[in-house]
Protein backbone atom coordinates (compact mmCIF):
# COMPACT_ATOMS: atom_id res chain seq x y z
CA UNK A 1 0.00 0.00 0.00
CA UNK A 2 2.80 2.31 0.63
CA UNK A 3 4.55 1.78 -2.18
CA UNK A 4 1.05 1.92 -4.32
CA UNK A 5 0.99 5.51 -2.57
CA UNK A 6 5.22 6.27 -2.79
CA UNK A 7 4.36 5.76 -7.01
CA UNK A 8 1.22 7.78 -6.88
CA UNK A 9 2.74 11.22 -5.50
CA UNK A 10 5.98 10.72 -7.20
CA UNK A 11 4.92 12.21 -10.43
CA UNK A 12 3.73 14.72 -8.91
CA UNK A 13 6.33 15.50 -6.74
CA UNK A 14 8.64 15.64 -10.30
CA UNK A 15 5.89 17.60 -11.69
CA UNK A 16 5.52 19.69 -9.32
CA UNK A 17 8.08 20.53 -6.96
CA UNK A 18 10.78 23.45 -7.30
CA UNK A 19 14.04 23.08 -5.46
CA UNK A 20 15.28 24.47 -2.63
CA UNK A 21 17.41 26.45 -4.89
CA UNK A 22 14.79 28.22 -6.16
CA UNK A 23 15.97 27.41 -9.77
CA UNK A 24 13.12 26.91 -11.75
CA UNK A 25 10.52 28.46 -9.29
CA UNK A 26 7.60 30.26 -10.21
CA UNK A 27 8.60 32.67 -7.47
CA UNK A 28 6.21 36.14 -7.13
CA UNK A 29 5.67 36.43 -3.57
CA UNK A 30 2.69 38.59 -2.88
CA UNK A 31 1.62 37.98 -6.64
CA UNK A 32 -0.06 34.53 -6.09
CA UNK A 33 -3.43 34.27 -4.94
CA UNK A 34 -3.72 31.85 -2.06
CA UNK A 35 -7.03 28.99 -2.93
CA UNK A 36 -9.49 28.63 -0.45
CA UNK A 37 -9.56 25.33 -2.14
CA UNK A 38 -7.39 23.34 -4.32
CA UNK A 39 -8.35 24.06 -8.09
CA UNK A 40 -5.62 23.22 -10.44
CA UNK A 41 -2.41 22.15 -8.96
CA UNK A 42 0.11 25.66 -8.20
CA UNK A 43 3.79 25.02 -8.54
CA UNK A 44 4.07 28.21 -7.61
CA UNK A 45 6.28 28.20 -4.74
CA UNK A 46 9.03 31.21 -2.42
CA UNK A 47 12.51 30.61 -2.21
CA UNK A 48 13.06 33.16 0.32
CA UNK A 49 9.53 33.10 2.64
CA UNK A 50 9.05 35.70 5.64
CA UNK A 51 5.53 35.65 6.14
CA UNK A 52 3.51 32.75 7.14
CA UNK A 53 1.51 32.59 3.54
CA UNK A 54 5.36 32.13 1.87
CA UNK A 55 6.41 29.60 4.90
CA UNK A 56 3.73 27.25 3.93
CA UNK A 57 3.88 27.85 0.31
CA UNK A 58 8.05 27.93 0.14
CA UNK A 59 9.39 25.81 -2.05
CA UNK A 60 10.71 22.32 -1.25
CA UNK A 61 11.83 19.17 -2.50
CA UNK A 62 9.37 17.51 0.24
CA UNK A 63 6.56 15.48 -1.56
CA UNK A 64 3.44 17.27 -2.00
CA UNK A 65 0.02 16.11 -2.40
CA UNK A 66 -2.59 17.84 -4.78
CA UNK A 67 -5.99 17.19 -3.80
CA UNK A 68 -8.96 18.57 -6.02
CA UNK A 69 -11.22 18.75 -2.99
CA UNK A 70 -15.34 20.33 -3.56
CA UNK A 71 -16.78 19.74 -0.41
CA UNK A 72 -20.40 20.15 -0.80
CA UNK A 73 -21.14 22.69 2.11
CA UNK A 74 -18.18 25.00 0.53
CA UNK A 75 -19.97 28.26 0.13
CA UNK A 76 -19.27 29.81 -4.00
CA UNK A 77 -16.53 32.44 -2.80
CA UNK A 78 -14.56 29.22 -1.09
CA UNK A 79 -15.65 30.01 2.63
CA UNK A 80 -17.06 27.75 4.81
CA UNK A 81 -20.25 28.02 6.96
CA UNK A 82 -20.59 28.43 10.16
CA UNK A 83 -20.31 25.24 12.72
CA UNK A 84 -23.57 23.68 13.56
CA UNK B 1 -11.11 -10.19 11.26
CA UNK B 2 -10.06 -12.98 13.90
CA UNK B 3 -6.38 -12.32 13.37
CA UNK B 4 -6.78 -8.28 13.26
CA UNK B 5 -8.53 -8.33 16.46
CA UNK B 6 -5.99 -11.23 17.80
CA UNK B 7 -3.27 -8.60 16.60
CA UNK B 8 -4.45 -5.85 18.37
CA UNK B 9 -5.55 -7.56 21.56
CA UNK B 10 -1.70 -8.59 22.12
CA UNK B 11 -0.65 -4.71 20.77
CA UNK B 12 -2.96 -3.54 23.60
CA UNK B 13 -1.46 -5.83 26.02
CA UNK B 14 1.83 -5.16 25.11
CA UNK B 15 1.21 -1.16 25.43
CA UNK B 16 -0.58 -1.98 28.89
CA UNK B 17 1.87 -1.62 32.42
CA UNK B 18 2.93 -4.61 33.38
CA UNK B 19 2.25 -4.97 37.14
CA UNK B 20 5.25 -6.31 38.92
CA UNK B 21 4.56 -5.17 42.27
CA UNK B 22 1.38 -3.28 43.64
CA UNK B 23 3.67 -2.07 46.34
CA UNK B 24 4.03 1.06 47.39
CA UNK B 25 6.59 3.56 44.99
CA UNK B 26 8.71 4.37 47.65
CA UNK B 27 9.47 0.81 49.30
CA UNK B 28 10.78 -0.65 46.15
CA UNK B 29 14.13 0.73 46.51
CA UNK B 30 14.53 2.74 43.30
CA UNK B 31 16.42 5.35 45.10
CA UNK B 32 15.33 8.72 44.67
CA UNK B 33 12.15 9.15 43.20
CA UNK B 34 10.27 12.03 41.24
CA UNK B 35 6.95 12.05 40.27
CA UNK B 36 5.36 12.94 36.86
CA UNK B 37 2.42 13.45 35.37
CA UNK B 38 2.14 13.41 31.36
CA UNK B 39 0.45 13.39 27.94
CA UNK B 40 0.35 9.75 26.82
CA UNK B 41 1.96 11.21 23.52
CA UNK B 42 4.93 11.59 25.75
CA UNK B 43 5.05 7.80 26.67
CA UNK B 44 7.89 6.80 24.47
CA UNK B 45 9.89 9.91 25.67
CA UNK B 46 9.06 9.10 29.30
CA UNK B 47 10.05 5.00 29.29
CA UNK B 48 13.24 5.93 27.01
CA UNK B 49 14.50 8.81 29.16
CA UNK B 50 13.23 6.64 32.59
CA UNK B 51 15.64 4.07 31.37
CA UNK B 52 18.19 6.42 31.04
CA UNK B 53 18.13 8.22 33.95
CA UNK B 54 18.04 4.95 36.23
CA UNK B 55 22.00 4.58 34.74
CA UNK B 56 22.86 7.85 35.06
CA UNK B 57 25.62 8.07 36.94
CA UNK B 58 26.18 11.58 38.33
CA UNK B 59 22.83 11.50 39.29
CA UNK B 60 20.49 8.35 39.54
CA UNK B 61 16.80 9.08 39.48
CA UNK B 62 13.56 6.81 39.16
CA UNK B 63 10.94 8.39 36.87
CA UNK B 64 7.67 7.78 38.11
CA UNK B 65 4.97 8.70 35.87
CA UNK B 66 1.29 8.42 34.65
CA UNK B 67 -0.23 9.62 31.74
CA UNK B 68 -3.39 11.61 31.39
CA UNK B 69 -4.92 14.44 29.37
CA UNK B 70 -2.51 17.30 28.82
CA UNK B 71 -5.48 19.71 30.47
CA UNK B 72 -5.59 17.36 33.72
CA UNK B 73 -2.26 17.99 34.16
CA UNK B 74 -2.25 21.37 34.07
CA UNK B 75 -4.81 21.60 36.50
CA UNK B 76 -3.09 19.26 38.47
CA UNK B 77 0.13 20.78 39.35
CA UNK B 78 -1.57 24.78 38.73
CA UNK B 79 -4.12 23.51 41.65
CA UNK B 80 -1.57 21.72 43.57
CA UNK B 81 -3.81 18.66 43.45
CA UNK B 82 -2.05 15.15 44.90
CA UNK B 83 -2.18 12.11 42.95
CA UNK B 84 -4.52 10.20 45.15
CA UNK B 85 -2.77 7.16 47.48
CA UNK B 86 -2.61 3.65 45.64
CA UNK B 87 -2.72 5.12 42.02
CA UNK B 88 -1.00 2.91 39.78
CA UNK B 89 2.23 4.79 38.29
CA UNK B 90 4.86 3.35 35.82
CA UNK B 91 8.34 3.37 35.81
CA UNK B 92 11.29 1.47 34.03
CA UNK B 93 13.80 -1.21 35.49
CA UNK B 94 17.39 -0.26 35.59
CA UNK B 95 19.91 -2.21 33.66
CA UNK B 96 20.68 -4.25 36.66
CA UNK B 97 16.75 -5.32 37.39
CA UNK B 98 16.16 -6.00 33.89
CA UNK B 99 19.00 -5.79 31.29
CA UNK B 100 16.87 -6.95 28.12
CA UNK B 101 14.07 -4.67 28.74
CA UNK B 102 13.85 -1.78 25.84
CA UNK B 103 11.14 0.81 25.38
CA UNK B 104 8.91 -1.71 23.29
CA UNK B 105 8.68 -3.49 26.94
CA UNK B 106 5.55 -3.03 29.36
CA UNK B 107 6.37 -0.59 31.75
CA UNK B 108 6.76 -1.58 35.84
CA UNK B 109 4.07 -0.27 38.40
CA UNK B 110 3.97 0.86 41.49
CA UNK B 111 1.28 2.49 43.87
CA UNK B 112 1.55 6.43 45.10
CA UNK B 113 1.79 5.37 49.08
CA UNK B 114 -0.48 5.60 51.85
CA UNK B 115 -1.28 9.39 53.04
CA UNK B 116 -2.23 12.01 51.28
CA UNK B 117 -1.25 11.46 48.09
CA UNK B 118 1.91 13.02 45.72
CA UNK B 119 1.29 16.25 44.06
CA UNK B 120 3.51 15.76 40.44
CA UNK B 121 6.86 17.36 40.51
CA UNK B 122 6.95 17.39 36.90
CA UNK B 123 3.90 17.74 34.71
CA UNK B 124 3.69 17.98 31.26
CA UNK B 125 0.93 19.40 28.55
CA UNK B 126 1.91 18.70 24.67
CA UNK B 127 0.42 22.09 23.50
CA UNK B 128 0.35 25.64 24.34
CA UNK B 129 -1.31 25.61 28.29
CA UNK B 130 -3.09 28.90 26.97
CA UNK B 131 -5.13 26.32 24.75
CA UNK B 132 -6.44 24.87 27.66
CA UNK B 133 -9.85 26.16 29.54
CA UNK B 134 -7.35 27.10 32.91
CA UNK B 135 -3.72 27.35 31.40
CA UNK B 136 -4.06 30.92 30.09
CA UNK B 137 -2.06 31.99 33.20
CA UNK B 138 0.48 30.58 35.32
CA UNK B 139 0.47 30.49 38.64
CA UNK B 140 3.58 31.72 40.56
CA UNK B 141 4.53 28.22 42.13
CA UNK B 142 5.06 26.66 39.00
CA UNK B 143 7.53 27.21 36.28
CA UNK B 144 7.08 26.42 32.72
CA UNK B 145 9.55 25.79 30.17
CA UNK B 146 8.79 24.96 26.38
CA UNK B 147 10.75 21.34 24.94
CA UNK B 148 10.37 19.81 21.84
CA UNK B 149 7.81 19.97 19.03
CA UNK B 150 5.04 17.32 19.18
CA UNK B 151 3.55 17.02 15.94
CA UNK B 152 -0.70 15.77 15.45
CA UNK B 153 -1.83 13.56 12.79
CA UNK B 154 -4.44 12.17 10.80
CA UNK B 155 -4.50 8.48 9.98
CA UNK B 156 -6.29 5.74 8.83
CA UNK B 157 -6.04 2.14 8.24
CA UNK B 158 -3.58 0.65 6.30
CA UNK B 159 -6.06 -0.73 3.81
CA UNK B 160 -7.84 2.81 3.24
CA UNK B 161 -7.06 4.62 0.14
CA UNK B 162 -7.16 8.06 0.96
CA UNK B 163 -3.73 10.09 0.86
CA UNK B 164 -4.49 13.36 1.81
CA UNK B 165 -7.19 16.03 3.50
CA UNK B 166 -7.81 19.69 3.52
CA UNK B 167 -8.54 21.88 6.38
CA UNK B 168 -12.01 22.35 4.96
CA UNK B 169 -12.27 18.51 4.12
CA UNK B 170 -11.01 17.84 7.96
CA UNK B 171 -13.19 21.19 9.25
CA UNK B 172 -17.19 19.40 7.30
CA UNK B 173 -15.59 16.07 8.58
CA UNK B 174 -15.09 17.00 12.61
CA UNK B 175 -17.37 19.89 12.58
CA UNK B 176 -20.63 18.53 11.15
CA UNK B 177 -20.01 15.15 11.00
CA UNK B 178 -21.79 13.13 8.62
CA UNK B 179 -24.39 16.14 7.74
CA UNK B 180 -20.34 17.31 6.51
CA UNK B 181 -21.35 14.93 3.15
CA UNK B 182 -17.38 14.78 2.76
CA UNK B 183 -16.50 11.68 0.91
CA UNK B 184 -15.26 9.20 2.25
CA UNK B 185 -15.23 10.14 6.11
CA UNK B 186 -19.05 10.71 6.03
CA UNK B 187 -19.49 7.81 8.97
CA UNK B 188 -19.56 9.71 12.56
CA UNK B 189 -18.72 5.81 14.00
CA UNK B 190 -15.58 5.80 11.94
CA UNK B 191 -13.82 9.34 12.90
CA UNK B 192 -11.74 8.36 16.09
CA UNK B 193 -11.23 11.40 17.99
CA UNK B 194 -10.00 11.87 21.51
CA UNK B 195 -11.31 13.26 24.89
CA UNK B 196 -11.77 16.97 25.14
CA UNK B 197 -8.82 17.69 27.22
CA UNK B 198 -6.56 16.19 25.33
CA UNK B 199 -4.01 18.26 23.50
CA UNK B 200 -4.31 15.80 20.05
CA UNK B 201 -8.01 16.91 19.91
CA UNK B 202 -7.13 20.57 21.04
CA UNK B 203 -3.73 21.04 18.69
CA UNK B 204 -6.33 20.25 15.88
CA UNK B 205 -9.22 21.78 17.19
CA UNK B 206 -7.14 24.79 16.55
CA UNK B 207 -5.93 23.91 13.29
CA UNK B 208 -8.90 23.46 11.58
CA UNK B 209 -11.08 25.61 13.20
CA UNK B 210 -13.35 23.79 15.09
CA UNK B 211 -13.59 24.22 19.10
CA UNK B 212 -13.67 21.26 21.27
CA UNK B 213 -16.97 20.71 21.74
CA UNK B 214 -17.65 21.47 18.54
CA UNK B 215 -16.11 18.00 17.10
CA UNK B 216 -18.31 14.80 15.60
CA UNK B 217 -17.03 11.47 16.35
CA UNK B 218 -16.49 8.24 18.67
CA UNK B 219 -14.04 9.73 21.60
CA UNK B 220 -11.71 7.15 22.85
CA UNK B 221 -11.07 7.74 26.69
CA UNK B 222 -9.07 7.09 29.18
CA UNK B 223 -5.62 6.98 29.67
CA UNK B 224 -4.92 4.88 27.01
CA UNK B 225 -6.62 7.19 24.27
CA UNK B 226 -4.05 6.58 21.49
CA UNK B 227 -3.71 3.64 21.90
CA UNK B 228 -7.79 3.02 21.57
CA UNK B 229 -7.85 5.08 18.24
CA UNK B 230 -5.12 2.88 17.09
CA UNK B 231 -6.59 -0.17 17.55
CA UNK B 232 -10.08 1.01 16.18
CA UNK B 233 -8.67 2.16 13.10
CA UNK B 234 -6.48 -0.65 12.31
CA UNK B 235 -9.47 -2.93 13.10
CA UNK B 236 -12.20 -0.58 11.46
CA UNK B 237 -14.62 -2.98 9.07
CA UNK B 238 -14.68 -0.11 6.64
CA UNK B 239 -11.43 1.47 6.67
CA UNK B 240 -11.83 3.57 3.71
CA UNK B 241 -14.46 5.45 6.07
CA UNK B 242 -12.15 5.44 9.23
CA UNK B 243 -10.05 8.38 10.17
CA UNK B 244 -8.44 8.92 13.40
CA UNK B 245 -6.24 11.64 15.28
CA UNK B 246 -2.96 10.80 16.39
CA UNK B 247 0.60 12.18 17.69
CA UNK B 248 2.64 11.91 15.32
CA UNK B 249 5.31 9.26 17.56
CA UNK B 250 2.47 6.94 17.91
CA UNK B 251 1.33 7.17 14.55
CA UNK B 252 5.01 6.24 13.49
CA UNK B 253 5.23 2.90 15.93
CA UNK B 254 2.27 2.25 13.99
CA UNK B 255 3.25 2.49 10.62
CA UNK B 256 2.99 -1.16 9.47
CA UNK B 257 -1.37 -0.87 10.81
CA UNK B 258 -1.75 3.01 9.53
CA UNK B 259 -1.09 5.43 7.05
CA UNK B 260 -0.88 8.88 7.76
CA UNK B 261 -2.57 11.48 5.45
CA UNK B 262 -0.68 14.77 3.97
CA UNK B 263 -2.50 17.69 5.58
CA UNK B 264 -3.31 20.77 3.25
CA UNK B 265 -3.96 24.13 5.51
CA UNK B 266 -5.63 26.99 4.83
CA UNK B 267 -3.73 29.20 2.23
CA UNK B 268 -1.76 26.22 1.34
CA UNK B 269 -1.03 25.11 -2.32
CA UNK B 270 -0.48 21.30 -1.82
CA UNK B 271 -0.49 18.85 0.95
CA UNK B 272 2.39 17.57 3.18
CA UNK B 273 3.31 14.74 5.48
CA UNK B 274 5.29 15.60 8.41
CA UNK B 275 8.19 13.88 7.15
CA UNK B 276 9.98 15.10 3.70
CA UNK B 277 7.95 11.69 1.91
CA UNK B 278 4.98 8.83 3.14
CA UNK B 279 7.85 6.74 4.13
CA UNK B 280 10.82 9.07 5.57
CA UNK B 281 11.27 9.77 9.17
CA UNK B 282 12.23 13.08 8.98
CA UNK B 283 9.80 15.59 10.09
CA UNK B 284 10.67 17.68 7.80
CA UNK B 285 8.11 19.64 7.12
CA UNK B 286 7.30 20.24 10.74
CA UNK B 287 10.77 21.41 10.98
CA UNK B 288 10.79 24.17 7.76
CA UNK B 289 6.84 24.98 8.23
CA UNK B 290 5.10 22.61 5.40
CA UNK B 291 3.45 20.69 7.76
CA UNK B 292 1.41 23.34 10.60
CA UNK B 293 0.08 20.96 12.79
CA UNK B 294 2.56 20.95 15.82
CA UNK B 295 2.62 22.18 19.32
CA UNK B 296 5.73 22.38 21.60
CA UNK B 297 5.56 20.03 24.58
CA UNK B 298 5.33 22.20 27.96
CA UNK B 299 7.30 21.02 30.73
CA UNK B 300 6.21 22.48 34.25
CA UNK B 301 7.80 21.96 37.87
CA UNK B 302 6.78 23.77 41.39
CA UNK B 303 8.69 26.53 42.65
CA UNK B 304 8.92 29.02 45.71
CA UNK B 305 10.48 31.73 43.87
CA UNK B 306 12.85 31.12 41.57
CA UNK B 307 14.27 27.84 43.44
CA UNK B 308 12.79 24.95 42.19
CA UNK B 309 11.42 22.91 45.09
CA UNK B 310 12.42 19.70 43.86
CA UNK B 311 16.19 19.75 42.73
CA UNK B 312 15.56 16.95 40.60
CA UNK B 313 12.56 17.50 38.90
CA UNK B 314 14.07 20.80 38.00
CA UNK B 315 17.38 18.42 36.55
CA UNK B 316 14.66 16.52 34.51
CA UNK B 317 12.90 19.69 33.54
CA UNK B 318 16.03 21.14 32.02
CA UNK B 319 16.85 17.47 30.51
CA UNK B 320 13.75 17.65 28.19
CA UNK B 321 13.98 21.29 27.29
CA UNK B 322 17.46 21.19 26.12
CA UNK B 323 18.67 24.27 28.81
CA UNK B 324 21.72 25.43 27.75
CA UNK B 325 23.75 23.88 30.97
CA UNK B 326 22.05 20.66 32.91
CA UNK B 327 24.49 19.97 35.86
CA UNK B 328 25.88 17.03 36.25
CA UNK B 329 26.28 16.66 32.69
CA UNK B 330 24.46 13.40 32.19
CA UNK B 331 25.91 10.07 31.01
CA UNK B 332 23.45 9.93 27.44
CA UNK B 333 22.23 11.95 24.58
CA UNK B 334 19.56 13.82 25.50
CA UNK B 335 18.93 14.54 21.70
CA UNK B 336 18.65 11.41 21.04
CA UNK B 337 16.38 10.20 23.29
CA UNK B 338 14.24 13.52 22.34
CA UNK B 339 14.38 12.27 19.12
CA UNK B 340 13.87 8.61 19.68
CA UNK B 341 10.68 9.64 21.73
CA UNK B 342 9.06 10.77 18.50
CA UNK B 343 9.58 14.32 18.94
CA UNK B 344 11.51 17.37 17.23
CA UNK B 345 14.03 19.19 19.49
CA UNK B 346 13.55 22.74 19.66
CA UNK B 347 17.29 23.33 18.12
CA UNK B 348 16.28 21.37 15.00
CA UNK B 349 13.22 23.93 14.25
CA UNK B 350 13.71 26.20 11.14
CA UNK B 351 9.78 27.90 12.32
CA UNK B 352 8.09 29.08 15.69
CA UNK B 353 4.47 30.69 16.59
CA UNK B 354 3.40 31.80 19.93
CA UNK B 355 -0.05 30.03 20.93
CA UNK B 356 -1.73 26.83 19.17
CA UNK B 357 -2.56 26.93 16.14
CA UNK B 358 -1.24 30.32 15.18
CA UNK B 359 0.76 31.32 12.41
CA UNK B 360 4.09 30.26 11.65
CA UNK B 361 7.43 32.65 11.93
CA UNK B 362 11.22 32.22 11.22
CA UNK B 363 13.00 30.90 13.80
CA UNK B 364 17.07 30.40 14.16
CA UNK B 365 17.87 28.74 17.30
CA UNK B 366 20.73 29.88 19.00
CA UNK B 367 23.07 26.69 18.47
CA UNK B 368 21.20 24.73 16.17
CA UNK B 369 21.36 20.83 15.90
CA UNK B 370 19.92 20.20 12.20
CA UNK B 371 22.67 18.04 10.86
CA UNK B 372 22.79 15.88 14.25
CA UNK B 373 18.92 15.62 14.35
CA UNK B 374 18.61 14.07 10.34
CA UNK B 375 21.97 11.75 11.38
CA UNK B 376 19.56 10.76 14.01
CA UNK B 377 16.66 10.10 11.85
CA UNK B 378 18.14 9.28 9.34
CA UNK B 379 21.01 10.25 6.86
CA UNK B 380 22.32 13.98 6.49
CA UNK B 381 23.89 15.87 3.44
CA UNK B 382 25.77 18.09 6.35
CA UNK B 383 29.53 17.85 6.59
CA UNK B 384 31.35 15.83 9.19
CA UNK B 385 34.48 17.43 11.37
CA UNK B 386 36.31 16.71 14.69
CA UNK B 387 38.90 18.22 16.38
CA UNK B 388 41.07 17.75 13.60
CA UNK B 389 38.97 18.59 10.68
CA UNK B 390 37.17 21.60 10.89
CA UNK B 391 34.55 23.16 9.24
CA UNK B 392 34.99 24.66 5.60
CA UNK B 393 31.62 26.53 6.59
CA UNK B 394 29.26 26.53 9.20
CA UNK B 395 30.21 25.53 12.95
CA UNK B 396 31.50 22.35 14.42
CA UNK B 397 29.47 21.10 16.78
CA UNK B 398 28.56 17.34 17.82
CA UNK B 399 30.84 16.42 14.90
CA UNK B 400 28.38 17.94 12.11
CA UNK B 401 29.01 20.98 10.62
CA UNK B 402 25.67 23.24 11.94
CA UNK B 403 24.96 26.25 10.20
CA UNK B 404 26.16 29.38 12.47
Amino acid sequence: MKIHRLLFALPLVFAAACGDDGKGAIDAPGTVDAPSDAGPPDASCFTNPTTYNEIINACTTAQKVFKDSHPPLLMPDGLVPPLP
Amino acid sequence: MTRLFAIGALVFALAVPRAASAADCDTLGLGTLVYAQVGDTQSNLMKRLGRALRGNTARPLTLVFRTSPSCVNIDQIFLQTPIPAATVMQYVPSTTEDAGWTPASPTLTCTIPAGAGVVPDVANSALFNSACPNGGTTPAHVKTTNGATQAYVFAVPEASTQTAITFEEAYFVFGFGTAGMVTPWNDEAQLFIRALTTSTLLAWAANISVPGPKWKGAQQTGTMGSSLVVSRLASSTSPEKAIGILGAEVYDNERNRLNVLAYRAKGQYAAYYPDSTATSRDKKNVRDGHYTVWSPTVWMDRVNGATPLNADARYIVDLLTSAPTVTPAPNFDMLGIITAGGLVPVCAMRVQRSFEGGPLSLYTPPAGCTCKYERLVDTTSCATCSPTQACTTGVCRDGFCEAP
